[in-house]
């Protein structure tokens, strides 16, 4: 009798490895507990872990299911057989052509990774706009906070922060949160003027080399400053 | 959070806990409950709760979950928020909008920038818009954790020397990176 399905072992992009998908018994505990079945027609988890180990690995690439999941973990968490589902998944993005990752989060690692940020601020203007916000801050009128002024390249502070580019682009007084916590806590902390971006899209894209180099970036501007604390403040 | 808490602890920062009086509850972003657990061993629920606690009467608080283990995404993780994929992200975030609206709570307190705006602007835009599926009962609003206790803090100016060193000091910054502020 011929085998319905031939299962090729070698050359996958999915490696089919036991905590991968490999001894799965389909008990459901992924896809019944996961808010995003029924979200994308044909698909969930369970059925996404079964084409996977069945060979058809380029149907889920080809799905908006990868996606749609957003890789929070429950599924691989609860799962009694101690599959990496959300690996799996995380998996299935990076075996996306990169100029088919839907949204803008490829393109703003591009420019993150050419500019220092994933929005494409440019270094003149971010330093303006915190020279700014610091004088605003200082002289706020529910919460005045005389003498403060944002650090920057500051070498030798205890902290040093990274910034999601959102905020200065499109919501700049939601930094000064933070900035009013280090000035009551009276921080020696700073902010690096270059690659100054806290939020990896690689890590969602599925794009692991552009992933580390963001992070290495990170790590090189605490060793420039010789900052001995590096916070993502949030 | 470690940061939070520390300054807290240590007393760093003063909180007054009685500057809101609404019902509080807290969500827990995918990355430090389960992620945080499985990659380092370690999760921030109890801190998350813990620091909460310090900007509000205990009275006031309000649980959303059995365990922040098995918290429910916001629904936007993973890049969602980015994506192109609107409705499917909010159909997601409906299980959020059951869980904000059984806790009973007025504000949502969030320690992440993506689970904040899904909440706030995605999750709440169709609430206020009245949607079928989207009634988060008694909630009001939104706010980071680090926004809470930026505004329940207690401080005191910084004394005149303090406030000389760091003028000298940012003067020096702004000659260095060429920054001329208009005339305060």
């Amino acid at each position: 009798m011929e085998a319905a399905i031939e299962v090729n072992r070698k050359n996958r992009k999915i490696p089919v490895i036991p905590e991968m998908a490999d001894r799965c018994y389909t008990c459901g505990t992924c896809g019944g507990g996961c808010p995003a079945t029924g979200l994308v027609p044909g698909w969930d988890a369970r059925k996404a872990i079964r084409a996977i180990v069945f060979g058809m690995e380029q149907e889920v690439v080809d799905s908006k299911w990868p996606w749609v999941c957003t890789l929070c973990g429950r599924c691989q968490y609860q799962c009694p057989m101690g599959i990496q589902l959300m690996r799996t998944f995380r998996a299935c993005r990076t075996a996306r052509e990169r100029d088919l990752v839907p949204g803008p989060i490829h393109k703003g690692t591009m420019m993150n990774l050419e500019r220092g940020n994933n929005l494409g601020i440019p270094k003149d203007d971010f330093l303006f706009l915190l020279a700014d916000l610091g004088v605003e801050m200082e002289n706020d009128e529910e919460q005045p906070t005389p003498g403060f002024y944002v650090p920057v390249d500051k070498e030798g502070a205890n902290i040093i922060t990274t910034i999601n580019s959102k905020e200065p682009f499109g919501e700049p007084d939601d930094m000064k949160f933070w900035w009013r916590i280090f000035y009551a806590a009276k921080e020696d902390w700073t902010v690096s003027s270059v690659n100054l971006e806290g939020v990896n899209w690689g890590l969602f894209s599925g794009d692991d080399p552009r992933m580390k180099e963001q992070v290495g970036r990170v790590i090189e501007n605490a060793r420039r400053l010789k900052c001995k604390t590096i916070l993502y403040p949030e | 959070m470690d940061l939070l808490e520390d300054y807290i602890k240590s007393g760093r920062i003063k909180l007054n806990k009685h500057k809101y009086h609404e019902t509080v509850t807290v969500h827990d972003p995918c990355n430090y409950v389960r992620k945080s657990q499985m990659a380092f061993g370690d999760h921030t629920g109890e801190k998350t709760r813990w620091i909460t606690k310090q900007c509000f009467d205990e009275s006031l608080y309000r649980e959303m979950c059995d365990d922040p283990m098995n918290n429910f995404c916001c629904g936007a993780g993973g890049g969602a928020w980015a994506m192109p994929y609107d409705e499917e992200r909010l159909a997601y975030g409906k299980v959020k909008v059951d869980q904000i609206r059984d806790s009973g709570a007025e504000i949502v307190v969030a320690p992440c920038h993506n689970c904040r705006d899904q909440i706030m602007k995605g999750l709440a835009g169709e609430f206020k818009k009245g949607r079928e599926g989207f009634d988060m009962g008694n909630y009001t609003e939104t706010l980071y954790l680090w926004e809470l206790v930026a505004n329940c803090l207690e401080y005191e100016p910084w004394s005149e020397e303090e406030q000389a060193a760091a003028r000298a000091a940012r003067d020096a910054q702004f000659e260095r990176d060429g920054i001329e502020l208009e005339e305060e």
